[in-house]
């Protein structure tokens, strides 16, 4: 039962808000390229084909992580919520699977940044006197009945002992 | 200890030599290039003003400082404009620590620190009382009818009969001590120093100063003068870490009562810790590499805090021993814990993905050096000892589980064994890239709790089934041999 794999997938919106985020915050990524343009422009020496070639990294980049990441990041994420533990199963590369038992739990509360608002979309974060672990996006509703689950198995984990 | 009150008036001294010990550095670059400049005068007056400020809002703050023993709870009221209020549960407690600092013990007074767990709170800190209201103060904190523990049970305790009772003791002898000292050079510290230098060196080593220098020591050329610059440096460090232990650990003892471990140790500033078995979250034995030769190493205890800094987390247990007195002393004193076999190995398959990883990053480093200085390509001979730590990681790789408790012992540089009871292993993480994967290898960590954070102990490259079995093994203790997916 344990061997097999977490089974809850986050919600699909997912995919957008990251997108959006990655397509605002990726703007970033020109930084560089910009700041060479204006430079070459201030001291007279712009050159057209150096100025494209400096882009274009950039935009790959851009394009890469603002289209394609998102996609690949929900593909894999998967998580799982019982009475032992919290499974959570993520990375499109490097595959990364968390396993928190219940009873070291010691808060559970829900997020939500100006563009999950948008989105209606909540992460839930998970901590133990350790670390701190986040389910990201799930529609506000799952996020809030995945965040009492959690924490009325604590309490009932903690009551048995 | 029901009433408000203040603390001895030392506290206000304490809190001044502090600020001047912090800011020794500080006020000795002002006063030189103060000085040293026209209209000095007025340097001089804002120093001593700030010096006056200093000393004012000391004794201000020692008076406003007040604390009391009340409904279970250490409370503290501080501060001099923004009054602040500090309640600390007694059963949120994770340790005491009392510490004999300089101005402490010119007076007699001690200084001690109350920590709870994580969640952002800070510890309290009461810079100055007396030894026996520092005794009062932790019997009425321990004195609990009920502990309550961090995460899981409930323990029933026996009551208010807490007259402590030293039921062993663990010393270290002076050899010890000196040999602790004397193999304490710290390889990271030193390496980062000549890193350091090494970027100023060329500034440094001009023709002019080399003409200097051979000037007054015929026969150096250019490579003796370096490995001397360098040998110098390795002394100095060392010599300084030599003296660090031998300050730091001087007189030591571990004390052992019924509930606690009582740690003392330090030749001026003598700090007395009191761990209770409870609060013991991991036990880590750290062999550094001039040590692990002579069989010896030190051993840490890890408890819950709101340390952030890795150096002040964990707490010594023992400075200096050896591993065949281990056996002896997790006997006497962690009787929870016991060091067993390491069965579980990486398989072979790793083998060589271990000697390749500490290579990876050279692979990168090659190139721009060769590029970039003129023996750049002697970076290469870095291989050789790579490749062999790479080997010494593979073959110290190992952890043992049993219902009770999970033992895993790994190397970046030195070797370390960290042992974790089940219950306390917050999180356990299996990493797998895509090379592990298609060789069904995957790295495995597992975090305890230390400080305000959690330590995480991994190892690379373990067999995906073993680790599957660790998974299982943590949800409800069973270690199943035969697997069942």
């Amino acid at each position: 039962m344990i061997n097999h794999i977490p089974e809850s997938r986050i919600d699909k919106k997912a995919i957008k808000a990251w997108r959006f985020s990655a397509l605002i915050f990726g703007l970033l990524w020109f930084a560089p390229a910009i700041a060479y343009i204006s430079i070459s422009i201030g001291i007279n020496k712009f050159d057209l084909i150096l100025s494209i070639l400096s882009v274009i990294p950039s935009l790959v980049l851009y394009l890469f992580i603002g289209l394609l990441v998102p996609n690949l990041r929900w593909q894999r994420w998967r998580y799982e919520v019982n009475d032992e533990a919290i499974d959570l199963l993520r990375g499109f590369v490097f595959k990364k699977r968390t396993v928190v038992p219940i009873n070291r739990v010691q808060h559970v509360d829900t997020n939500q940044g100006p563009i999950y608002r948008k989105y209606g979309l909540s992460s839930v974060k998970i901590s133990t006197a350790a670390t701190t672990h986040e389910i990201p996006a799930l529609d506000d509703e799952t996020a809030t009945e995945v965040r009492n689950k959690i924490s009325q198995l604590v309490r009932q984990v903690k009551e048995d002992v | 200890m029901s009433e408000f009150r203040r603390q001895h008036w030392a506290a206000a001294v304490d809190r001044l030599f502090t600020a001047v010990r912090q800011n020794f550095v500080t006020f000795l670059i002002l006063i030189f290039v103060g000085t040293r400049q026209a209209g000095g005068d007025y340097f001089v007056y804002v120093l001593m003003g700030t010096m006056a400020l200093t000393f004012f809002s000391g004794i201000a703050g020692w008076y406003r400082f007040q604390y009391r023993i009340s409904e279970g709870e250490l409370q503290i009221k501080k501060g001099i404009f923004v009054r602040k209020k500090v309640y600390m549960a007694k059963e949120r407690i994770q340790v005491i620590d009392v510490t004999e600092g300089l101005v402490q013990r010119v007076f007699g007074l001690v200084k001690v620190e109350v920590k709870t767990a994580g969640g952002g709170t800070e510890s309290a800190t009461i810079n100055a009382m007396t030894f026996e209201e520092a005794e009062e103060l932790k019997r009425e904190l321990r004195n609990n009818d009920r502990v309550k523990i961090e995460g899981d049970e409930l323990l029933e305790d026996e009551g208010v009969n807490t007259e402590e009772e030293f039921l062993d003791e663990w010393k270290i002898s002076s050899k010890e001590l000196v040999m602790a000292a004397f193999t304490s050079g710290n390889f990271g510290l030193i390496a980062s120093i000549l890193g350091a230098l090494s970027g100023q060196l060329d500034a440094v080593i001009t023709d002019e100063t080399i003409e200097y220098i051979q000037g007054l020591l015929p026969g150096l050329n250019n490579f003796t003068l370096v490995a001397t610059i360098v040998i110098v440096i390795l002394l100095v460090s060392w010599t300084f870490s030599f003296l660090g232990v031998i300050f730091n650990y001087s007189d030591f003892s571990v004390k052992k009562t019924e509930k606690e471990l009582l740690i003392r140790s330090g030749l001026i500033e003598r700090k007395h810790i009191t761990i209770p078995f409870d609060r013991i979250q991991a036990i880590r034995f750290v062999e550094g590499v001039l040590r692990q030769p002579l069989g010896c190493g030190m051993l840490y205890v890890e408890s819950a805090g709101f340390e952030q800094n890795v150096k002040e987390r964990s707490i010594v247990l023992v400075p200096f021993i050896s591993h065949s007195m281990m056996h002896e002393f997790f006997d006497r004193f962690l009787s929870d814990f016991h060091i067993p076999e390491l069965d579980v190995k990486p398989p072979s398959r790793s083998f060589l993905r271990y000697l390749r990883r500490p290579n990876y990053l050279l692979l990168a480093a090659i190139p721009i050096a060769w590029y970039f200085w003129d023996f750049g390509w002697l970076l290469t001979l870095l291989i050789i000892p790579a490749t062999i730590l790479g080997w010494l990681r593979y073959k110290d790789a190992g952890l043992y589980f049993d219902s009770k408790m999970i033992t895993m012992q790994f190397r970046n540089f030195n070797r370390k064994t960290a042992f974790i009871r089940r219950k306390r292993v917050q999180v356990i993480e299996e990493t797998i890239n895509p090379f592990q994967e298609r060789k069904n290898i995957s790295s495995l960590s597992v975090t305890a709790a230390s400080g305000a954070k959690g330590i995480a102990f991994s190892i690379d490259d373990l067999e995906s089934t073993d680790v599957n079995r660790i998974r299982k093994w943590l949800l409800n203790g069973e270690m199943d041999y035969a697997s069942t997916d």
